[in-house]
């Protein structure tokens, strides 16, 4: 077609402009009342106050909110939850890096093997596996024992607290980073690396300074990702934590089924949300330094 | 890629990283023949009592029932809305609809634990807390956008010339859509469907704020299982699933190859 | 060429009966058609009648509205302003599955979820033709284009020009009042063009359908067609039948788009008169301008290599000059001669039957034309 051929209304537009509203109110109807509205109304509900008992009262206070980040407890929570998710975003970081670097590194059937290969447990729920590390982490497991058999007297506790949970997230979160980091992987292109081995560096020092400067956009991307779901993470913390690890996705579910107080649980998931468009804007401020 | 190292403690390493990705996810394999009453690795016997236990437990049962149709009429419903949805927004681009394709992919940004607390207290006030209409809603919010985004992609890449040579020789729009529209758009369709059946179907954070005494799901089940109880009945339940989800993907891989060699 | 199947033609003989057979008004009709997008005028003032059974190029380089004009006729747009009658009906604002119209388009646009038969029966589907009746038609318009044999076949199975054939089949099965197509032939190699242009034009004259056809390749134009619209830049700059665009150009754009050109840039020193560096020339056609330049076709000039000493101007109907060769060009059938006189790039073209005396390069001749063959134009500069 000519050069000139700036799109027209296409061939069947012969439906009219209402048909497009029409076409998109089912749509939209969902999104408002399954999406729009909660989130709203969410908001709104961190300003009303909570009656012990069960009850709501509809007010404007601000009392949730001074809760949130003056109360001790809570306090406690959302440091926990920062460093918990940090130290898990870490752990994952180190655990991946060289899978995906190998990955990298490798081509044609053994690499779509191995991709195939970190993507599949996600196709297996999260229950599933964290039902997998109770196994494999419990005392009479075989990892405790595996230690105890190597002589250690008091093995540390695996399960049910946060160490657990940390061994949990990690492998749970593994799969997003390796993704992320290949993702970020593409600057590296070996002819970097052969140019360095030329000029006499170690693998050490090429590692150092080529390969993980090139590679630093794609571990800012995993680390947003991986810190985000971690952050976030309800499952794990949840059925590895027996009980023990307070977390900011615990403490709203709890606060919102067992103690009824809508409130505070919707405040606890606002500051999930700034925590999230924190993390964000951190990312895309490093991105632009990075460049 | 020539020239790399990849020597052998790197590989030494990446493989004893990866069993650490994939142990927890093969261990329910064994773990569900295990004899034993407990949970526990490894097995100290081996039995299918676990796998038989399950015929008789009416919980498990029913709670995949319910998933099941969950999961079916959701993926229905997330065709009949999306697919009109693409329409508007790629074919007849109405002013505003771009806005709005962005808007509702965003549910797919937000954590579930939020989506599933301001669900919940606005189900609570309308009264469709513990309804099955009212879980088919919240699971709608999340399959949408995963529908929206492979049916969009579906649907650009549907020629326009050919719905223009139905148009001149004689089809009015809607038989336009019907004969040559839909049918190339086929392969899209498909995946969308399994997408979102399988989206529906393992949901379980928004789920659990939302199930009653009457209603639950197979991933709710799961979890409460798991919860507060430690036997080898869970891992019966996902050597199951997988298989599942398998035959599942298997089949629409199935229905795709056909459809390809169909269209181009 | 294989003999045609005429029941098709038959067919549409009978329909078409039902008119006047001395219809004098134009079958197509375009008047003041105009498409605007924002500022920018993608079609303007475009006026074309069309008599029924002709065959009609819009021809013009890329850009030029050519296919945005089609795609009005065809309804796939709608007009900013203008009228568009076939046979005296206005169709300008009726959407394209009323309009009865054929389109085969550049891609051809098969159906690629259907065989070749049914996408040549999807027009008699949406028709209701009943199906022996279809499937007789369809066996019709397959042999029609020779491509009977593949009626099982997918599309993504057949070859480039098979699927323009069934692209065509499928758009003429359905008898349409006029027939569209969108540069149909440019995704072809050269010798398949050249079958399919015969090809289709065999087609058209036996149906006698009414046919618009877009088109960049002015060869395709001026081959195929009865009559040659010339556009550019939104707008018409010439109609009229090949001979007419080729021998009568009436803007230096046809001149120098249709058919090769040489051109002299000069100054009009006197009516149908212009002079330059290396001499002074006589022209067929004036103009008010001072600045110009006068256009010949390379084929009209003649070389002679004897020296003649020449004067500026030969008596009689011809003029003439001298010129040193700079090179020459075999191109198959035929030679160019390119030269140099003054400064001024003239190149001479003769059949390689005609021409048994090739000099070297330097070499100095006298180059003739008649001033017939000599279009004076004005020069914007």
């Amino acid at each position: 077609m000519s050069a000139a051929a700036i799109p027209d209304k296409p061939a069947t537009s012969g439906l009219g402009g209402q048909t497009g509203l029409a076409l998109l109110l089912p749509i939209v109807l969902v999104n408002v009342i399954g999406f729009i509205i909660p989130m709203l109304n969410l908001a709104r509900m961190s300003f009303n106050e909570y009656v012990p008992g069960g009850g709501i009262r509809e007010a404007f206070i601000l009392g949730n909110w001074i809760k949130a980040i003056a109360d001790p407890f809570n306090l406690q929570l959302i440091a926990n939850s920062i460093t918990l998710s940090l130290g898990v975003t870490l752990a994952t970081l180190i655990v991946s890096y060289p899978i995906a670097l190998y990955i990298h590194w490798s081509s044609g059937r053994w690499r779509s093997l191995l991709i195939f290969l970190v993507i599949a447990p996600l196709l297996t729920s999260a229950v599933v596996r964290t039902y997998g590390w109770i196994a494999l982490l419990s005392n009479d497991g075989p990892i405790i024992r595996s230690i105890k058999a190597l002589g250690v007297e008091n093995p540390p506790r695996l399960l049910f607290n946060t160490t657990g949970v940390m061994i949990g997230l990690t492998e749970i979160l593994m799969p997003y980073m390796i993704l992320a980091l290949l993702a970020g992987f593409g600057r590296l292109d070996p002819r970097f690396e052969e140019a360095a081995r030329s000029l006499g560096a170690t693998p050490a020092q090429t590692f150092r300074r080529i390969i993980l400067p090139l590679t630093l956009p794609g571990i800012a991307l995993g680390w947003l990702l991986c810190f985000v779901l971690a952050i976030s993470s309800f499952v794990t913390p949840k059925l590895m934590g027996g009980g023990r690890v307070f977390l900011l996705a615990t403490e709203i579910y709890d606060q919102a089924i067992v103690t009824l107080n809508w409130p505070v649980a919707a405040t606890l998931s606002i500051l999930v949300l700034i925590l999230f468009g924190i993390s964000l804007a951190v990312y895309t401020r490093l991105l632009k330094r990075l460049d | 890629m020539e020239g790399h190292q990849l020597s052998w403690p790197l590989r030494a390493l990446v493989f004893v990283l990866m069993l650490f990705l994939l142990a927890p996810a093969l261990l329910v394999f064994p773990i569900s023949f295990s004899g034993d009453r407990l949970l526990s690795f490894p097995p100290s016997s081996w039995s299918f009592r676990w796998y038989q236990s399950l015929w008789q437990n009416e919980l498990i049962i029913s709670s995949f029932l319910t998933s099941l149709s969950l999961a079916l009429v959701v993926t229905l419903l997330s065709l009949a809305i999306a697919i009109p949805a693409v329409y508007a927004i790629i074919r007849l681009k109405t002013p505003g609809s771009e806005f709005l394709y962005n808007l509702f992919t965003a549910p797919l940004l937000l954590p579930t634990i939020v989506l599933g607390l301001a669900i919940l207290i606005i189900f609570a006030t309308i009264g469709l807390l513990g309804t099955f209409h009212g879980i088919v809603l919240a699971h709608l919010v999340v399959t949408l956008p995963y529908a929206l985004r492979v049916l969009a992609v579906a649907l650009g890449n549907v020629n326009l010339a050919c719905e223009e040579a139905a148009a001149s020789l004689g089809a009015g729009p809607l038989t336009v859509v019907r004969r040559v529209t839909l049918p190339m758009m086929m392969p899209g369709i498909i995946a969308a469907t399994a997408l979102c059946f399988l989206v529906s179907f393992d949901e379980l954070v928004i789920t659990l704020f939302l199930t009653g005494p009457k209603l639950t799901t197979l991933p709710v089940e799961l979890f409460r299982y798991v919860e507060t109880s430690a036997d080898p009945m869970v891992a019966c339940v996902s050597v199951l699933l997988f298989f599942f989800t398998l035959a599942i993907i298997m089949i629409i891989d199935r229905a795709m190859g056909l459809t390809q060699t169909f269209v181009r | 060429m294989k003999p045609v199947n005429i029941k098709i033609s038959e067919a549409s003989l009978a329909q078409q009966s039902g008119r006047s057979s001395i219809d004098a008004s134009p079958y197509l009709r375009l008047d003041k058609v105009a498409k605007r997008y924002g500022s920018f005028e993608a079609v303007t003032d475009f006026d074309l009648e069309v008599p029924r059974g002709d065959l009609v190029a819009l021809l013009g380089p890329s850009g030029c509205g050519k296919t945005t004009t089609l795609r009005m006729i065809a309804g796939l747009i709608t007009p900013s302003s203008g009228t568009i009658r076939v046979a005296d009906t206005d169709v300008t604002n009726l959407p394209p599955h009323r309009r009865d119209m054929g389109l085969v388009f550049q891609s051809y646009a098969l159906f690629p979820h259907m065989s070749v038969a049914r996408n040549v029966a999807f027009g008699l589907d949406v028709r209701s033709v009943p199906d022996q009746e279809k499937r007789r038609q369809v066996a019709a318009a397959l042999d029609l284009v020779q491509l009977g044999k593949l009626a099982d076949r997918r599309p993504r199975e057949l070859s480039g020009g098979q699927q323009q054939r069934v692209a065509l089949a499928r758009a003429l099965v359905i008898q349409p009042s006029i027939l569209l197509l969108d540069e149909p032939l440019s995704n072809l190699d050269a010798k398949l063009r050249d079958e399919m242009r015969t090809q289709i034009r065999d087609i058209q004259q036996e149906l006698r359908i009414t046919t618009v056809f877009v088109t960049h390749d002015q060869v395709e134009a001026l081959s195929m067609c009865d009559s040659i619209v010339v556009m550019n830049g939104g707008h018409i700059e010439q109609i009229g039948t090949p001979y007419q665009i080729y021998e009568q150009p009436a803007s230096p754009f046809v001149a120098s788009f249709v058919g090769r050109t040489n051109r002299i840039p000069g100054r009009r020193t006197d009516s149908n008169r212009l002079d330059f560096a290396a001499g002074a020339i006589r022209t067929a056609t004036d103009v008010a301008e001072t600045n110009v330049e006068a256009m010949v076709r390379p084929h009209r000039i003649s070389v002679s290599w004897t020296n003649k000493g020449s004067g500026p101007l030969l008596p009689g109907d011809r003029n003439s000059l001298q010129a040193k060769l700079q090179r020459v060009t075999f191109v198959g059938d035929m030679i160019q001669f390119h030269f140099d006189a003054n400064g001024v790039a003239l190149v001479a073209e003769q059949s390689s039957i005609q021409a048994h005396d090739i000099r070297e390069p330097g070499t100095e001749a006298t180059l003739s034309w008649a001033v017939s063959d000599t279009r004076m134009f004005g020069r914007a500069e």
